[in-house]
């Protein structure tokens, strides 16, 4: 009996290792062939952005930048998934960054990444971050996965996830006394800014 | 700000185990006995630093890691930490792994369980009413200095000085593991690799040791963890996936 278990979790878990495996090389094609295999999304973007715009809940406005950003996008893209940090579509803005409440940063630039699919047929991401130094001090999407598209994805996780969501993570803050978040290192924790935070609470 | 001066209570923030560890204690008790039971909280916390950080090397964590310190010979804390790191080894289907880096590293659940620790001894020595927070990860029990239930901000996976989610509890242990600030440091302990799909996972429940290794775990097992949080029967949890969006129990003791 216990052999058994064994046995097929061991089954399940090599199955799930070749899907992952087998899938991570596959999807990184797609998003290389983005500009032609995959027109559907890159096309309505570009060619015609009046499409859209309705249905995405950023209202996700396509700009002549993302159109230069998408076919010269990375010779070797090495994730599929969303991370600012890709390629860089620079286009430095010597404003200062908008809603922080921090003093003004004195080197700032904005970084937009390529267009990136979700490699889930979900759709594309696009992110633009605001990097002062070496950190990212505020993140703009500029493209997430909207219509029906979106309806897959949140769809797909609904048939068998009993919680909520699949809404665009939001901003919310109000009177706290202290906040949960990953803060292993000391460097960015150091930054008395947050002890000082908490202990103005 | 004025409240601040007149709330009861006390909170101290210092630098142990390479992060902030915030204490405050929200009961009105004598200013004497709020250090005493500071104190005391601290020198736990520098102790459990001493005996299981992995970046010193006389650490018992260490020596035992090299053969210099037998299982029959470890401290109480170090066989109760190997045994919890075992069982949950088990309960995350190999994701929590205290090996993940080939060597012992138990730091996913120490941090968590140091604070549980500390708490529990707080509820013990009188002071039902506090909040500890060891680099991120939170326990908080009874009510705040103002006489409310604790808020507690889930951080913006995208903006260190925003928060997404505000949780409010008089009894909640609330971990959060995230990529965002070390970047992909948590490994998915089947292939050795980096985890992806999820940028941040907030796991809610009674024992921040446990809370902590299941944030950590989950975070490991990419966009699959969100199903396995989901079954979790005794925690509930916040995640947001690396296309930014947010899914969460909805038994998730959220406020406004």
């Amino acid at each position: 009996m216990r052999r058994a278990l064994f046995a097929i979790t061991g089954l399940a878990a090599s199955t799930t290792a070749l899907v992952v495996l087998k899938g991570s090389p596959g999807t990184t094609q797609v998003a290389q062939n983005l500009p032609t295999a995959q027109p559907v999304n890159p096309t309505g973007q570009v060619v015609d952005p009046s499409a859209d715009p309705a249905v995405g809940p950023t209202g996700a406005a396509p700009k002549p930048s993302v159109t230069a950003g998408a076919p010269s996008s990375s010779p070797k893209p090495t994730r599929t998934t969303a991370r600012p940090s890709g390629t860089k579509t620079t286009a430095k803005a010597p404003s200062a960054p908008r809603t922080t409440t921090k003093p003004p940063q004195s080197t700032t630039r904005r970084v937009t990444g390529p267009p990136v699919d979700t490699a889930k047929g979900y759709g594309y991401v696009q992110v633009q971050i605001v990097v002062s130094g070496s950190k990212i001090i505020e993140a703009t999407t500029l493209a997430l996965p909207s219509g029906g598209e979106s309806d897959i994805h949140s769809g797909d996780v609904r048939d068998t996830y009993n919680g909520t969501g699949g809404e665009v993570v939001q901003k919310q803050s109000a009177n706290l006394n202290t906040v949960s978040g990953a803060t292993e290192t000391s460097i960015a924790y150091k930054s008395s800014l947050r002890s000082a935070i908490e202990q103005a609470f | 700000m004025p409240a601040a001066m007149i709330r009861p209570g006390l909170c101290r923030v210092e630098q142990i185990m390479g992060t902030a560890i915030t204490l405050d204690l929200a009961d009105d008790l004598p200013p004497a006995r709020l250090h005493e039971l500071a104190d005391e909280v601290f020198a736990w916390m520098r102790e459990v630093d001493a005996r299981f950080s992995t970046y010193k090397e006389d650490s018992e964590v260490c020596r035992f890691d090299r053969g210099e310190v037998l299982l029959s010979e470890a401290s109480t804390d170090l066989r109760f930490v190997l045994e919890a790191c075992a069982d949950l080894w088990g309960a995350t289907d190999g994701f929590f792994d205290a090996y993940a880096t080939g060597r012992l590293d138990p730091s996913g659940f120490v941090k968590g369980w140091a604070a549980q620790v500390a708490s529990d001894r707080l509820l013990a020595a009188g002071a039902a009413n506090h909040c500890v927070n060891a680099g991120g990860d939170v326990r908080v029990r009874g009510f705040s200095p103002a006489g409310e239930p604790w808020r507690i901000g889930i951080r913006h996976p995208w903006d260190a000085m925003a928060t997404c989610l505000v949780l409010a509890g008089t009894d909640l242990a609330v971990a959060t593991s995230g990529v965002y600030e070390r970047g992909r440091h948590v490994l998915d302990p089947r292939r050795g690799a980096p985890a992806g799909g999820l940028r941040s996972v907030t796991v809610v429940g009674s024992d921040l040791g446990v809370a902590d290794a299941y944030a950590t775990a989950a975070l490991a097992m990419g966009a699959g963890g969100i199903g396995w949080l989901d079954r979790l029967g005794d925690h509930t949890h916040a995640v947001v996936t690396d296309d930014a969006r947010q899914f969460h129990s909805t038994a998730l003791p959220l406020t406004v």
